[in-house]
């Protein structure tokens, strides 16, 4: 029992050392049904914006969502703060929750389940 | 003995063994419930549905044939809703069926045929598409008609659980689904060993033996062809089951007389070859045996396992006899002996062979047997087909006078006759090889290790101090086992006697239906026309091949001696490895049986 | 929403509400309209929370403060506190660590997820699939720990049992008791596996739960395997889910690297080991014994039982068969207890299902609810209802195998009885809504061509009677119904249920019987009348243009086959005898001029 513990601990570690505490978390969702609406080009345009230097981001996937007629979905998650879920996000739609959102911290009602 | 249990059947309570299925109880307590997929010698399948039966506690049908009894389990075997279940069922197979029975092969002797009627089916509720597909007509021996398939799988479960050669399969799905070779390969280039074991066990027509009655009519109304005709062993001992006969009558001298009747000129016995066959055989292995030569010996008269082995076993050919089988050293010497004999052109001479072998078709047209530019055979008919010739033609083969043989391709030894049973070459073969070695008699002749249906029979027999080391298999699956342990030791075996069919060649591909209430391949059957083979052979003089003074009087004036040049020339023959698509060749398989 | 500073959840099960949940949130909401800060909060109600012992419960976001056993008097002190003060209220903080939990940490939609309790679900939209760090963080892995140091083989067949799981693949049967007729086999060669054939038309379950969290089912297989003493796992799964392959294969990779599978797990001397076996596109691969003939290398269609796979299976040897599902249900089990699962779901059927919502409804997708949720539950309160303002017809459960219910099932308490009774199954989780514009004749043809297509071919009912029965709803759908076939098809239906020799077969006719039960009007105004009142079926329809034709040709300039004639700004018509129905006016015309009649 000790081992898993020590196991969590260290997977914990691996994630917080990947950036996980740092201010906004995106979670784009990566399932087939998100991939066929489009998601793989939305996750490329955060990538993207992490390479160019957008700092204090940890970018990641996660799986199914569960809401199928809503997709692409983006979650942005901030300490202190209630999560954020986006829904029908193009690429464009992306770089916009860059620049208003995540940068300027303005949360953009519409697009918003 | 397990403690019996009770089950209930229609209401009644009955006291059963555990340990069986209710088809299988019910069978003993005299209630006959219909059937179609099932078979006692295959698998259980529980694929026609139309065993099924009521079982209290179960909320669907139950098929008899796969549920097991269990301690007062109580079951209905003729409910209204059952009859009206099985009743659709079978309408729903004459639905996609053809509806030619008047002029269908197994009109009157067909198992659906027979289901349908008892279902009492006058009105058809549920007509609709039915399926169409092309005859296969490619092979020499076995035809498939898919049309007429009614998917109860027997087929597939004979090829591939019995005989192993896996050669037919259901593919596609739905109103699609058929049974067919891989890969929808005609059967004719497919690994078919055309053995016939699938005619045997169909329940319709859907398989069916190259049927050549209407050529041989023509023929035989040929004047200008010396029509002669030979036939096998096996085919006295069943033939007159056709005829509604018992099973296991020898029907020699009626089947003579109808020949004759039918139009032959002369009318020879296969027996006759098969002594030819053992002179020279006994003289080949006891050459191999003297010589150092490749041993274990194999035999090789039966058509579909020299089919098989070339395409599964080509390692093993060096071991085979270059003998060719009896019915091609009869049709050999019949167009140069006999015809030099009585001065006829070969090539006026229609050699016929009445079989109980499907494979012989294959084998006559096969052209490594072919000599001086002719067919050993020109025609193969089965049992069935000559059965229904002598009908046709108004022969009243039950009640005919019996006649002799002609010479002086006609005569025959014990040893000849008892080539259709399992077991039996080998036996004729030690008689003669004993003798041929040791210069002495060998007394009891009667080899019993080698009879009887057991799948790979062992014996042994000391010849001057020799112990030598015999084994018979019979049907294609005990085949490819014993060979499997020649590969693991080939020391373990000198003589090996192989027959493609279950039961021999009394259980041939062309034998006639199994009756109105047998089923096929009984093995009670199998027996009988075993005994009625080994009966005749007791009866003769003349026990032994070599002293068979028609053959010793061959030698004399023809062939000289066994193994001679001439001998070679007309009584032997070679093989070689066949690769049919499908085949991988052996030294390409990995471990888990996928090429490289 | 976001224009509120807190979120609160109210947890609105029966479980809370028997401990005054209400009566604390009226209160709540009355102190929150004393302080003039009601619009600064938002307000949800969720599902029960699986937390009954502790209740009422209250979640605060941001943070996900969890607030439990609550009475009224404290709902000032957290107002004043925690809501105006930023300061949260620690003594009445509770600690539950349920596995499941985590979800509500991404509380995003409550109208689609509140009512929901995601426990096979839990992972899914929450971790990076391909990352096993993130299933780590989340307590993953804790199950195996457990089971391996804690418990011996007969105890968690026991827990299982206790839980009273039964198999989400469709038939409902008792998990546990299947664990335990294989654990009991003493063949010492034994295998796992876990079914992911999920085969039926519209169905995603499976495939969601493996994409976003193949690490769940790897786990519930390895502790399954500890359970009967098995070495080998084996995970067959359709070839059609590309990336749920290539994610599983990822899981297996990384959970051997370190040291969840392989030898000798975590240091113990368990050893087991998961392959994957692709399917080869066909249906009936989801029925247990085709399934096992598949992985074999036969060709896979099913065989009769007894014997059953926990006796005779893969190989000849014990099988324990499982859905993706009910794998996944496993872990959960084990770390949170039998005990708290079985006390979710009805009295037969425990634990919560996944449904794959979908058709004609506002919100579609996965939801994971208790069993004993009503299906006016999920269809109008999780689905949002029907859009357009139509109505709804029916809702088609289980996929091919199941069966179409009316509005008066609707507050049927969903589980596997309960289902049977009203005529149709749960099957793997499939729910289609139906609204008035579809066709329930065309519904049940779709699903008997299905099925006729997968059919294996073995048995004959199935093979040829679907096919018949597809004849005659061919026929139907294009005009040339008789009197007298719906009647056949209830016949050969029954037959064809109680006859076929496996599931598929046994299955088939339902969609048929229960729409022919439930909508038999519509059976017989297609047969008599030659109407489809959905005006779905092409055969049966008229186009007729209304007198709010303006005379604009667009009609005109697509028909196909000149069928339509009229001058300009004069009301158009159609000639029937000319019209193929192909639907090209209706879709040309801007002024909903045609009607389909």
């Amino acid at each position: 029992m000790d081992l898993i513990r020590k196991k969590r601990a260290e997977a914990v570690n691996r994630i917080i050392s990947k950036g996980y505490l740092s201010t906004k978390r995106v979670y784009v969702g990566m399932a087939t049904c998100e991939i066929a609406a489009g998601s793989k080009e939305v996750m490329a345009v955060f990538q993207d914006a992490i390479a160019k230097g957008l700092t204090d981001v940890y970018l990641s996937q996660k799986g199914c969502a569960g809401r199928c007629n809503l997709e692409p979905t983006v979650e942005v998650v901030e300490e202190g703060k209630i999560p954020v879920k986006y829904g029908l996000v193009t690429p464009e739609r992306a770089r916009e929750i860059i620049e208003r959102h995540l940068k300027k911290g303005e949360v953009i009602q519409e697009w918003v389940i | 003995m397990s403690r019996l249990i009770t089950i209930t059947i229609n209401d009644k309570p009955y006291q059963v063994e555990p340990n069986q299925t209710i088809m299988q109880a019910a069978d003993k307590l005299g209630f006959h419930i219909p059937r179609l997929c099932y078979h006692p010698k295959l698998s259980i399948e529980g694929a026609c549905r139309v065993c099924i039966v009521e079982v209290e506690g179960m909320k669907n049908y139950v098929a008899s044939c796969a549920f097991p009894v269990s301690d007062g389990m109580k079951i209905r075997t003729n409910t209204q809703a059952l009859r009206t279940a099985r009743r659709d069922i079978i309408e729903l197979i004459l639905d996609n069926h053809p509806q030619d029975c008047h002029t269908c092969e197994r009109d009157g002797n067909c198992e659906l045929q027979r289901l349908a009627a008892s279902m009492g089916i006058r009105a058809r509720h549920f007509e609709g598409e039915r399926k169409r597909y092309e005859k296969d007509l490619s092979s020499e021996a076995v035809i498939r008609d898919p049309e007429k398939c009614i998917l109860c799988g027997r087929c597939v479960r004979m090829c591939s659980e019995i005989q192993q050669v896996h050669n037919l399969t259901q593919a596609h799905r739905g109103f699609h689904t058929v049974v067919m070779p891989a890969y929808n390969m005609p059967m004719g280039e497919s690994v078919c060993t055309a053995c016939g074991q699938c005619i045997n066990v169909c329940p319709t027509a859907a398989f069916l033996e190259k049927n050549y009655t209407q050529e041989l009519f023509e023929k035989l109304n040929d004047p200008n062809l010396v029509k002669v005709v030979q036939f096998a062993p096996s085919v006295r001992a069943a033939i007159g089951e056709a005829f509604g006969l018992e099973p296991g009558l020898n029907m020699e001298g009626q089947l003579i007389a109808s020949l004759r009747k039918l139009g032959f000129d002369y009318v020879f016995d296969t027996q006759f070859a098969a002594d030819l066959t053992i002179m020279e055989e006994a003289s080949e292995f006891l050459e191999r045996l003297q010589s150092g030569g490749v041993l274990p010996m194999i035999t090789s008269c039966s058509s579909a396992w020299m089919k098989c082995l070339e395409q599964f076993y080509p390692d093993l050919i060096p071991n085979v006899s270059t003998c060719k089988s009896p019915m091609s050293m009869q049709g050999a010497v019949t167009k140069t002996y006999f015809a030099k004999k009585k001065k006829i052109d070969p090539r006026k001479i229609l050699s016929v062979a009445v079989m109980c072998c499907t494979a012989k078709k294959y084998e006559a047209a096969r052209p490594e047997l072919m000599f001086d530019g002719m067919r050993g055979v020109d025609i193969v008919v089965t049992t069935r087909e000559a059965a229904w010739m002598i009908k046709s033609a108004g022969i009243d083969l039950v009640n005919i006078q019996p006649e002799e043989p002609d010479h002086p391709l006609g005569i025959s030894s014990g040893a000849g006759a008892i080539f259709g049973a399992t077991g039996g070459v080998m036996e004729a073969a030690i008689r003669t090889a004993y003798e041929l070695y040791t210069g002495e008699t060998l007394v009891d002749i009667e080899v019993e290790a080698v009879r009887g249906l057991k799948g790979i029979k062992e014996g042994s027999i000391v010849m001057d101090g020799k112990e030598i080391r015999v084994a018979v298999a019979h049907g294609l699956g005990n085949a490819c086992r014993l060979l499997e342990r020649v590969r693991q030791d080939p020391s373990r075996y000198h003589f090996i006697e192989i027959m493609g069919c279950p039961g021999g060649c009394v259980g041939g591909g062309g034998q006639p239906y199994a009756q109105i209430n047998s089923i096929p391949l009984d093995d009670e059957n199998l027996r009988k026309r075993a005994q009625a083979l080994y009966d005749l052979d007791k009866a003769k003089t003349i026990r032994r091949s070599h002293d068979n003074p028609d053959v010793q009087k061959l030698y004399k004036e023809f062939l000289q001696s066994p193994l001679s040049p001439v001998s070679h020339q007309y009584l032997h023959t070679h093989y070689k490895a066949k690769t049919p698509v499908g085949i991988i060749p052996r030294n390409e398989r990995t471990l888990s049986g996928d090429s490289k | 929403m976001a224009d509120k500073q807190y979120k609160l959840t109210f947890c609105d099960g029966s479980g809370c509400l028997k401990n005054h949940a209400r009566e604390f949130r009226q209160l709540f909401e009355e102190e929150l309209r004393r302080h003039q800060i009601q619009q600064n909060v938002q307000i949800h109600l969720s599902g029960c929370l699986g937390m009954c012992t502790k209740g009422p419960i209250l979640i605060v976001n941001p943070g996900y403060i969890l607030y439990g056993n609550l009475r009224s008097e404290d709902a000032p002190e957290i107002v004043q506190e925690h809501l105006i003060n930023g300061k949260p209220v620690s003594r009445l903080i509770i600690q539950e660590d349920h596995l499941y939990n985590r979800f509500f940490r991404i509380f995003g939609d409550s109208e689609f997820f509140g009512r929901q309790m995601r426990i096979a679900l839990r992972n899914c939209g929450v971790i990076d699939p391909e990352k096993i760090d993130d299933y780590l963080a989340m307590r993953g892995y804790e199950a195996l720990a457990k089971v391996l140091t804690e418990m011996t083989p007969q105890q968690v067949i026991e827990e299982v049992k206790k839980s009273g799981l039964r198999g989400r693949g469709g038939a409902g049967f008792p998990t546990g008791l299947k664990w335990e007729y294989t654990a009991k086999q003493s063949d010492p060669e034994k295998y796992v596996i876990c079914n992911a054939d999920e085969g039926d038309p519209g169905a995603f379950m499976d495939r969601s739960a493996i994409e976003g969290d193949p690490h769940t089912v790897l786990e519930g297989m390895i502790i399954g395997g500890y359970a009967i003493g098995s070495r080998q796992g084996i995970i067959y799964i359709r070839a059609e889910y590309p990336l749920a392959v290539q994610r599983l294969k990822k899981a297996i990779e990384d959970a051997r690297r370190e040291g969840f599978l392989g030898e000798r797990i975590l240091g113990t001397d368990f050893s087991f080991d998961i392959r994957i076996c692709l399917g080869a596109g066909a249906f009936v691969c989801g029925e247990e014994t085709a399934l096992i003939h598949s992985i074999e290398g036969a060709r896979g269609m099913p065989r009769p039982r007894p014997p059953y796979p926990s006796v005779s299976g893969l190989f000849g040897k014990p099988t324990l068969i499982n859905n993706v599902e009910t794998w996944a249900n496993i872990p959960v089990i084990i770390i949170d207890g039998a005990d708290w699962f079985s006390r979710i779901g009805t009295a037969t059927s425990k634990g919560t299902k996944v449904f794959a919502l979908a058709g004609k409804v506002r919100n579609t997708g996965l939801v994971e609810v208790p069993m004993g949720t009503t299906l006016r539950d999920i269809i109008f309160g999780i689905g949002g209802g029907i859009p357009n303002g139509k109505k709804f017809k029916a809702v088609q459960t289980g996929g091919p195998s199941g069966g179409c219910l009316p509005e008066k099932y609707l507050d049927t308490q969903i589980d596997y009885e309960s289902l049977a009774k009203a005529g149709s199954i749960m099957g793997s989780g499939g729910m289609i809504v139906i609204d008035e514009d579809s066709c329930m004749v065309r519904m049940a043809r779709f699903f008997v061509e299905f099925t006729q297509d997968e059919s294996c071919g073995k048995c004959t009912p199935c093979r040829e009677g679907t096919k018949r029965m597809l004849e005659i709803l061919t026929r139907i759908t294009r005009g040339q119904g008789k009197p007298g076939d719906i009647e056949k098809l209830e016949r050969l239906g029954t037959m064809i249920q109680k006859a076929s020799l496996c599931g598929l077969g046994q299955s088939a006719p339902n969609p048929v019987l229960s729409t022919i039960r439930n909508f038999r009007e519509e059976y017989e105004e297609h047969i008599h009348q030659k109407k489809c009142r959905a005006h779905e079926c092409t055969a049966l329809l008229s186009f007729v243009v209304q007198d709010n034709c303006v005379g604009c040709g667009a009609c005109k300039r697509v028909c196909p086959v000149n069928a339509v004639s009229g001058n300009r700004k004069e009301k158009h018509s159609i000639n029937p005898n000319l019209c193929i129905k192909c639907g090209q006016c209706y879709d040309a015309c801007k002024f909903n001029a045609i009607a389909k009649v």
